[in-house]
């Protein structure tokens, strides 16, 4: 039997889903994975938002544990932290499957009725 | 994205009638949600709590009640919590006809408003440690199905 409210909560996982909630910053985060990394300039000049914007969404992915920030020389640069994400998506995968086992049950305890 | 939502569905070979009491009936709700028995007040702003032998109980709230097509409640973390700011998500419940059978979907929703210090965090990981082999099994299925 599941636990009454199973699912863990990951690390953190109210500020992950603040910081994904906006479209640049999901966009900033595909292009540093799909890049493996980046600065803010390099980042910026493949979007529509100014420098200055692109370095305040990576500070609050930054915050949120999703990139890391590593500095090399006067250069800053981003790459894509996972684990957090992956911990948030295990966290939902875990509530998803509480929903199919209970969901399971409805379906047995109507179709026996 | 990352959604902030889950949803499921469900083919059930029943008509909706049938299925709606399963989802709304204290008698039944005992049964698929806890195992330990179930309090339910089925109009909008009546109280819902389940109780597991081994876990406690959770509290909810019922927020709307159309029958036999839509049913929705909050419910809050941890057990025993009424609910309130930021500690509870929205569970509604759909069902479809289907032929002679119904579809009945869930959406969980809310995540992101769940405030959570880390003591609750850590309280939330306990409850939930023998969940974590479905889990794996489920990420494979979950993963690949987000949008990205």
């Amino acid at each position: 039997m599941m636990p009454g409210r199973g699912a863990a909560t990951s690390p953190r996982a109210d500020e992950v889903f603040a910081a994904l909630a906006d479209g640049t910053r999901w966009q900033l985060l595909n292009a540093l994975a799909a890049q493996g990394d980046g600065t803010a300039t390099t980042l910026a000049a493949g979007m529509t938002v100014s420098r200055v914007a692109v370095v305040k969404h990576l500070a609050v992915l930054d915050r949120a544990g999703l990139v890391k920030r590593r500095r090399r020389g006067r250069e800053v640069r981003y790459v894509v932290r996972p684990e957090r994400l992956e911990a948030t998506a295990r966290w939902l995968a875990s509530i998803a499957a509480e929903w199919d086992t209970r969901l399971a049950a409805i379906k047995r305890i109507a179709e026996a009725g | 994205m990352v959604p902030d939502r889950i949803e499921r569905e469900i083919s059930i070979d029943a008509p909706v009638e049938r299925v709606w009491s399963v989802i709304t009936e204290a008698e039944h709700i005992g049964r698929w949600f806890g195992d330990a028995g179930a309090v339910i007040d089925l109009r909008p702003g009546g109280r819902f709590s389940c109780t597991w032998a081994q876990y406690g109980t959770v509290l909810g709230v019922v927020e709307r009640v159309e029958p036999p097509r839509f049913f929705s409640y909050r419910w809050a973390r941890p057990n025993g919590a009424e609910v309130q700011s930021g500690n509870s998500t929205l569970v509604e419940l759909s069902l479809t006809p289907d032929g002679t059978g119904t579809r009945l979907r869930v959406v969980e929703s809310g995540f992101r408003d769940l405030d959570g210090t880390d003591d609750t965090r850590a309280k939330y990981a306990e409850e939930n440690t023998g969940g974590w082999k479905s889990e794996l099994a489920e990420l494979a299925t979950y993963v690949a199905r987000q949008p990205v």
